[in-house]
């Protein structure tokens, strides 16, 4: 019994209370904490040795809801990566705050930090459900209150979409906990060690199974949940896009591998094809229209949809030997430290183009800021997955999985790594390449958004090089839950 | 004497506290109707009370009665503060409410 | 030192040239930044020699660290040193120094001189991994390496429109070959349960029956890869536009080094391909198919660079051919050779293009025989090697390689037949090209040089598109060197020509084998390697023949363009055939109609039609929808009338007590 993840996950929250005081440096001392903790954690973390740091004590004992939290192979590189993100969206924020209540936009973040971190951690389904539920409320006002144009739509439909798939998750995790009791004479309880233990019979797991992946697929988003995404994705101040889009979708990823699949092994058995084919048409679709979007926030929301889409590709590959399972979890965290630089490039190039986002309005920016550039390829090589990057380790144990899973498929979604070279590269070279646009004024990147850019580049660079730490902590977890479906 | 004048009594006094509720579109006029409802229930209150021979519902009455005065209090404040800020003293007029 | 550090070290050095250039790009003139690069390479090729000295004939493995070894993937960082993966270090990082050196002089005033470095040593680098890769990954990783800083030299001056489009449409195509790769490499991976190329190697006897249908699909999906990379039929069309990039890389990537990858790889991997030889067929027959499309297309070109790449292309198609028909050391004899006079005929048409400021159409050039010895003299010592003339080194290469397909027999003849009727063609475009550059009337530009004043254009245009360009950062610098007036493009230039006459004595027929006997290690589990061994004499049969056709092709090439005057004839007596050539067999237009197109019309589809209906209109417009009729319905309650409230309250009062009344 430890207090750390306690610590870890409600110090964001708790000190971003103080942020109207200060909000630049609460915001830095709140993200950074948790930051060495997760840091510490990974050091401190026993390849071999399961759930770890765990926390467990009672909190509701008459619905059997237990106050657990602990960290094993599946969280614990998402838990850092959280921490990564966060602290470097506070950064951001330390050198550009927001002129409208800044203080109010940094406790919102910090609180999200928090809930994404509970819901990494959490080893109760209703804890889970909470955290998860917690997510949505500073991103509603986030957007609400300092997104740009249309922003009460836009958190209306984001928040819409993702109740509906909230609620529909709430009543799965309710019917999960007192069927599971139910059948197995157990007392009513949430903790899930207990549900996973005691497997309900497989019509049942059917339907429950449909409302968990229902919502997780509108967090992530998948195709064709993802109608919220291109307004929310618009209008979202950019460090608060960086962390969601970095982090946040992959809270539905991890869904699928912590809860999904050990809680519906049968029912994830029956429908795995149909998801595998849904993720491919994710991918396609996502590929597709990120070529086609003219909005640099956009390309990059549809590119997630596509990354998002090879991530469930792994998942629900069921390989026998937990391949694309283990490339998923690798390609999340990808995914997430990739994204997040790249949001705030585009902050940058809207610098240099007199605040336009679309990049028609761009060109030529690599004149002049050779040092952007070459962080902005990084990043966009890494988007593309190119081999030598963590992000194709990711894909090809990803596609590797499918392909001895289902192996048409893996074909197909070979087609999205193409296409992820389209977008990518177009996205770069309509912004770097070509003439200077009429109103661009290029210039160096500042000492000061250098020390947001080159950390998290520098992180790319040598998860490029080793991969492996990453996977060898996931492994043993991630053949567990893929093998309790395909066994 | 039974208890039922009364409770015949309070219930009239409630339905025309009730009905003036309802009706009148003077803020002013309205809390006095609602003066005249708690009042019918104190009523009933001390009758029944009477008639069980049980204190209870006396006391109940005297602590109706203070919660009236406040809600007096914090009504006819409301008005003076309606009547303040120039706002036309007619509830009708009053619906920011309205969804 | 062993030789394993030696190995590492011929990796290390370009990576930490280019890391070096790349950092101190502010801190350090841009001049100490081109003798940094070359001296890194030249370190490297150094550490080949090294490589070269302890190798004895071993096949040895080093490994780094672990990559992705989970789960049954075996995905370290490995490297294999063989025969094989030395020569082609000794290759690459030979020909590269003195590609880097040429570079030093002709990029000069460039004001992306660093950059050039920085990426042309990244670009070393990746080709050195790409070749002492161990394993299936790490290929892959040097291949998509080698592509992507292909791409961004094709499109290093980045702020033309022409040369960035090029950049893309290379990265697409590599990136498709990536993508057989990778498939290629699962099917591999299935059937032998390692990524390890020996361990693979080693398991493809009992893991897969000859011809099985896995292990050719398996050599189909890693022959795209080949293909993408080595410009081969029917993904061969970024090729000629890479040469949008500047000369030196021309010479280093798309003649030299990159593009001859595809071979490598055949080479490397044939105990897949001899186990499966469909596959292998269809390797063997894209190559012969290739090399006669390039060469007719090398036939009508203008632009001077192209003609060279058509000819890369038609080269590579040679070696293809070869290696795709076990002819393995025939066909690495030739990458070098090729190598050699190929890259020396690279950086003598960018000296020409100097001289012309730039203008790199062969209508516009001429005479300039007089004005450039020294470059003049380069180019027709790569001509001549191209086109299979003896001595030179092409000779021996090519006719290796034909007299082999004969040995194999069968329908590998009609393979060797149209690798003559190739050897013709490559003589008649090779010596076309000399001629209209070289001979005839002086261009002005020509006369200019003659009277010792080099040409520069008064206002810098893009030759492509007759855009108006700046000097700027992005654009090609202000200034030109030829090979006569800088001592560096000199030195490498000599240098080349040199190898490009001796190097084809490395295997002559009945006198030596030297390359066969080093190559022997690696490819000592080959089928056909020590048994296909033409007679001395058929081989010199061959050899005769094949010079014939050269000297007869030169002839040719010379009563139409050296003597001046009848191409026009020509060209009206087969103008559909010409107009055909002329388009390169419209292999262009036919990728946009059938893919280009239909994408971007998906794509305009996806974001305007379906997401509108669809995503917008059913799911969104459906739920919103709801839940707008739901809140209305609701909103109708809240009417902000203080005594409708008050109504209900007591009307719910009322029925509650009512309620209780009753059923007390």
């Amino acid at each position: 019994m430890t207090l750390h993840l306690t610590i870890l996950v409600f110090f964001p929250a708790v000190c971003g209370l103080l942020a109207a005081f200060n909000p630049r440096w609460v915001g830095l001392i709140a993200a950074f904490v948790p930051l060495a903790y997760a840091v510490a954690m990974v050091a401190d973390f026993d390849v071999a040795g399961g759930l770890q740091f765990v926390t467990d004590d009672k909190w509701i004992p008459a619905l059997g809801i237990r106050y657990k939290l602990g960290v094993d192979g599946l969280s614990l590189w998402l838990v850092l990566l959280t921490t990564v993100i966060a602290f470097a969206s506070m950064l951001w924020l330390a050198v550009r705050q927001p002129s409208d209540r800044p203080g109010l936009f940094t406790f919102h973040l910090l609180l999200g930090e928090t809930a994404v971190l509970g819901a990494f951690v959490a080893q109760d389904l209703a804890l889970f459900v909470l955290f998860f539920d917690l997510m949505l409320v500073p991103f509603y006002f986030l957007v609400g209150q300092w997104g740009g144009e249309n922003r009460i739509p836009a958190a209306l439909k984001m928040v819409i979409y993702t109740l509906v798939g909230s609620l529909l998750m709430l009543a799965g995790a309710v019917a999960t906990a007192v069927l599971t009791a139910s059948n197995s004479g157990h007392d009513l309880s949430f903790v899930l060690s207990d549900l996973v233990a005691n497997p309900l019979p497989a019509g049942t797991q059917k339907w429950i199974f449909f409302t968990f992946a229902l919502a997780f697929l509108i967090k992530m988003p998948s195709f064709p949940f993802h109608g919220w995404m291109p307004d929310a994705y618009r209008t979202m101040p950019l460090p608060a896009l960086a962390f969601f889009s970095g982090v946040v979708s992959k809270v539905a990823a991890y869904g699928f591998l912590r809860l999904v699949l050990p809680l519906f092994p049968a029912a994830v058995e029956s429908f795995h094809t149909w998801f595998l084919v849904l993720a491919v048409i994710s991918i396609l679709y996502g590929s597709v229209q990120a070529f086609t979007q003219t909005n640099a926030r956009l390309i990059l929301g549809y590119s997630s949809v596509a990354q998002l889409g090879f991530i469930t590709l792994g998942i629900f590959a069921i390989d026998a030997a937990a391949q694309g399972a283990q490339g998923a979890l690798l390609q999340a965290i990808n995914h997430g430290l990739v994204v997040a630089p790249l949001f705030f490039v585009i902050a940058l190039l809207a610098e240099r183009a007199e605040g336009s986002e679309d990049i028609r309005d761009y060109g030529g920016i690599a004149f002049r800021a050779p040092v952007l550039t070459v962080l902005f390829l990084i990043t966009a090589l890494a988007t593309l997955a190119m081999p030598g990057s963590a992000n194709f380790a990711g894909e090809f144990l990803i596609l590797l999985g499918t392909f001895s899973s289902v192996q048409a498929i893996a074909f197909v979604a070979a087609l999205g790594v193409i296409l992820a070279s389209v977008y990518a590269l177009r996205f770069y070279f309509r912004s770097m390449h070509y003439r200077v646009g009429a109103q661009v004024q290029s210039f160096e990147l500042s000492l000061r958004d250098g020390l947001v850019l080159v950390p998290l580049v520098l992180a790319i660079l040598a998860f490029a090089l080793y991969p492996q730490l990453a996977l060898q902590s996931g492994e043993e977890a991630v053949k567990t839950t893929v093998q309790a479906v395909s066994r | 004497m039974g208890i039922h004048w009364y409770l015949v009594v309070s219930a009239l006094i409630f339905c025309i506290g009730a009905g003036g509720v309802l009706t009148r579109r003077n803020p002013l006029v309205i809390l006095l109707c609602l003066e005249l409802m708690l009042n019918a229930a104190n009523l009933a209150l001390v009758a029944f009370a009477r008639a069980h021979g049980d204190m209870g519902g006396q006391i109940f009455a005297l602590l109706v009665m203070v919660v009236a005065a406040c809600e007096v209090a914090v009504g006819l404040g409301l008005v003076v503060a309606i009547y303040r800020r120039r706002l036309p003293i007619d509830v009708d007029d009053l619906r920011e409410l309205q969804g | 030192m062993s030789l394993t550090t030696y190995a590492w070290l011929v990796l290390a050095f370009p990576l930490a040239g280019a890391v070096l250039i790349g950092l101190t790009f502010r801190a350090l003139p841009s001049r100490v930044h081109g003798w940094l690069g070359t001296l890194a390479i030249l370190l490297s090729f150094l550490s080949a020699l090294g490589m070269l000295n302890a190798l004895d004939g071993r096949q040895v493995t080093s490994v780094a660290w672990d990559y992705a070894n989970t789960l049954g993937v075996d995905a370290q960082v490995s490297i294999l040193i063989d025969p094989l993966s030395v020569l082609m270090c000794l290759v690459v990082a030979g020909v590269s120094t003195l590609i880097h050196l040429y570079s030093v002089a002709y990029m000069g005033g460039d004001r992306g001189y660093t950059r050039f470095f920085a990426l042309l040593n990244f670009f070393v680098f990746s080709m050195l991994l790409l070749v002492l890769a161990g394993n299936f990954l790490l290929v892959i990783v040097g291949w998509a390496f080698v592509a992507a800083a292909s791409t961004f030299l094709i499109s290093f001056w980045y702020r033309r429109a022409t040369a960035t489009a090029a950049g893309l449409k290379a990265f697409i195509v590599q990136v498709i070959g990536d993508v057989g790769l990778v498939l290629g490499a699962f099917f591999v991976f299935k059937g032998t349960g390692t990524l390890d190329f020996l361990k693979a190697f080693n398991a493809v006897d009992h893991s897969f029956t000859v011809n099985q249908p896995e292990l050719v699909a398996a050599c189909i999906l890693l022959l795209v890869g080949a293909f993408a990379k080595s410009a081969q039929v029917p993904l061969h069309t970024w090729l000629p536009d890479a040469m949008e990039g500047p000369t030196p890389v021309s010479a280093l990537i798309h003649a030299a080094t990159m593009v001859t990858a595809g071979v490598y790889l055949i080479a490397r991997l044939h105990p897949l391909f001899e186990h499966a030889p469909d596959a292998a067929a269809v390797g063997a027959i894209i190559g012969c198919v290739t090399l006669l499309i390039a060469a007719t297309i090398g036939l009508v070109v203008t632009d001077l660079k192209r003609v060279i790449a058509y000819s890369t292309m038609s080269q590579i198609g040679y070696m293809i051919m070869a290696v795709s028909s076990a002819a393995y050391a025939a066909g690495m004899f030739h990458l070098m050779t090729h190598a050699f006079f190929k890259a020396l005929l690279f950086m003598a048409a960018g000296s020409v293009i100097s001289a012309m400021g730039g203008v790199q159409d062969l209508n516009k050039m001429g005479g300039f025989r007089k004005a450039m010895p020294f470059t003049f003299g380069c180019m027709v010592i790569g001509g001549l090697a191209l086109s299979g003339i003896p001595p030179f080194s092409g000779f021996f290469s090519k006719d290796e390689i034909l007299s082999l397909e004969f040995e194999r027999g069968g329908w590998h003849a009609i393979l060797g037949v149209a690798g003559y009727l190739g050897a013709f063609l490559t003589a008649i475009y090779t010596f076309r090209m000399i001629f209209r550059a070289f001979m005839g009337p002086m261009s002005p530009e020509a006369s200019e040089l003659a009277h010792g004043h080099l040409y520069h254009a008064p206002e810098p245009t893009n030759p492509a598109t007759g855009e108006v360009e700046d000097t700027d950062v992005g654009f090609p610098g202000p200034e030109h060197h030829i090979a006569e007036r800088a001592a560096p493009m000199k030195v490498a230039m000599g240098a080349l020509a040199l190898l490009a006459i001796v190097g084809g004595f490395l295997q002559v027929p009945g006198v030596s084998s030297e390359l066969h006997h080093f190559l022997e290690p690696t490819f000592h589990d080959s089928t056909y390697y020590a048994s296909l061994e033409p007679s001395t004499s058929s081989e010199w049969i061959g050899l005769v023949i094949g010079a014939v056709i050269g000297l007869s092709g030169i002839g040719v090439a010379w009563t139409i363009w050296g003597k001046g005057g009848t191409a026009a004839v020509y060209q009206a007596r087969l103008g559909a055939l010409h107009k055909f050539f002329v388009n390169k067999w419209y292999f262009d237009e036919a990728f946009d109609v059938l893919l280009v197109r239909p994408a971007a019309w998906l794509g305009r589809f996806a974001s305007t039609t379906f997401e509108r209906l669809f995503v917008n209109g059913l799911l969104v417009g459906g739920s919103s929808g709801l839940v707008r009729a739901l809140s209305a319905a609701v909103r109708g309650v809240q009417s902000g009338y203080l005594r409708y409230y008050a109504a209900l309250l007591l009307i719910g009062l009322t029925g509650l007590s009512a309620y209780f009344l009753i059923s007390a």
